[in-house]
């Protein structure tokens, strides 16, 4: 029987999730589920809308043999223009499983492009995973997108972050650091060393219940600043992080009344490599580049205030990524992606030029709002 | 003598799944190829269109089972493709 992509009906809803049962119980990995429902509980389309959710099957007979997600947003690119394009998400393919389903994940990618040749994906554990390879196949660009961390409790972090506890004595090691309060003394002093080189104190950073007009001069001023960002006027911003939501912290920074950016923080989730520590996020942030190091560091506090024992973010500009190593943060290995399509490539001609100033935050693809 | 399509698709086969050649048969699949998996799959469509000048169809690539409905379907497009 033909295997057809098709938009995800109210009416495939069992089939999915036979699906999800089906690829859980042979991997034994829970992530490895697709949405239950047709009608994303995240961003879901209405008129009007300028960033929605919608979804795709593979569909053969009546079972479901793959599934994807776009999130159709606007993407201001620098000396271009604002273009609508597509962040392909949660694909899951049934070849996961079962080999002679390998065609359904060329499937999915080939019709995510057609119904939208301007196309990213965001994360995918790294360069050389399945997806990123098979992008790269397709033409697509692939861009490790920098990971900055702060930390707050050196003991904890030592004690609990598992990739520098891989083998026994590494964790004895990491062990005595943590007791003798030489890892302490170590990390602090690598942080404080770079975080001198922080700005002046004559900003005021407040925690706001949500985005508001003034959100729009600050996008408009400083969008020529970077050559590619998911565009974040406050229409955009108030979909993105609606006052409802109660999960991130809005920060708004101004000096002398006038505002000169905003952050959203969060608290993300557990997660096994980060072991029991609480783990800040800075998801979002928007500034001119010169006031980038005072957002960071307003969010840097808004976030700290959660008692989190480290604070990560991932920055594609890298301005913004200065910003951060000025506010005491250290770089460190990236598995966060960003792989653009031939089409979205193109349009930032020259790239390895543009590359550099790519605005791309934790809070683009389809992190939000609880996967950040 | 020239080389059959099958043969050309054996040797891009034999290429993308590092395997030796004798070992691809009109019947082998991913199922029976330990690399053939959807990388090597996309790998396959990919070297296929480029090699014989095609464009292949959703339709066409979901086909693609064995490598020999590769064969068949190469050769049915080959015929139908204007010279």
């Amino acid at each position: 029987m033909p295997i057809t992509i098709q938009p995800y009906l109210p009416e495939h809803e069992p089939a999915v999730a036979e699906f999800s049962q089906r690829l859980k119980t042979a991997t034994n990995d829970p992530s490895l589920v697709f949405p239950r429902y047709a009608v994303p509980r995240w961003l879901p389309p209405r008129p009007g809308q300028s960033v929605w959710n919608e979804f795709f099957l593979a569909v053969e007979g009546s079972a479901v043999r793959g599934a994807y997600g776009l999130k159709q947003e606007q993407l201001f690119v620098r000396e271009k223009g604002t273009y609508t394009a597509a962040c392909y998400h949660h694909s899951l393919a049934e070849g996961i499983i079962d080999r002679a389903y390998a065609s359904v994940g060329v499937l999915l990618v080939r019709d995510a492009v057609a119904r939208q040749p301007l196309l990213y994906v965001l994360g995918m554990g790294g360069p050389n995973t399945p997806i990123a390879r098979m992008l790269k196949a397709l033409g697509f660009s692939l861009t490790a997108l920098p990971f900055y961390f702060r930390v707050v409790h050196p003991a904890k972090f030592l004690l609990e972050m598992q990739a520098l506890r891989e083998n026994r004595w590494r964790a004895l090691l990491m062990n005595f650091a943590a007791f003798t309060g030489t890892g302490w003394l170590g990390i602090k002093t690598i942080q404080a060393a770079a975080g001198l080189r922080t700005v002046g104190a004559d900003l005021l950073a407040e925690e706001v219940d949500e985005f508001s007009d003034w959100t729009d001069g600050l996008w408009n001023d400083a969008r020529e600043s970077v050559s590619l960002a998911a565009v974040r006027d406050t229409k955009t911003l108030r979909l993105l992080y609606p006052p409802s939501d109660t999960l991130f912290t809005r920060v708004r920074v101004s000096r002398d009344g006038k505002a000169i950016g905003w952050a959203v923080v969060g608290e993300r989730r557990k997660d096994s490599k980060y072991g029991e520590m609480r783990v800040g996020s800075i998801v979002d942030c928007w500034a001119s580049p010169e006031n980038a190091a005072a957002v960071v560091r307003a969010a840097t506090h808004a976030i700290e205030k959660r008692n989190v024992d480290l604070i990560v973010s991932n920055q594609g500009h890298h301005l913004w990524g200065r910003a951060f190593e000025t506010t005491g943060y250290l770089k460190g290995p990236s598995t966060f992606v960003l792989a653009m399509s031939p089409k979205l490539t193109e349009l930032l001609q020259p790239f390895e030029k543009n590359r550099e100033s790519i605005h791309i935050t934790r809070a683009d693809g389809d992190g939000l709002p609880r996967n950040f | 003598m020239p080389s059959t399509i099958f043969d050309q698709i054996r040797t891009l086969a034999s290429d993308l799944f590092a395997t030796s050649p004798d070992k691809i048969s009109q019947s082998s699949s991913p199922e029976t190829v330990v690399t053939w998996d959807s990388v090597q799959h996309l790998n396959l469509v990919l070297a296929v269109e480029e090699k014989f000048h095609l464009q292949l169809s959703p339709e066409e690539i979901e086909q693609m089972k064995t490598i020999g409905d590769v064969v068949k379907l190469v050769e049915g497009k080959l015929q139908t493709a204007p010279s």
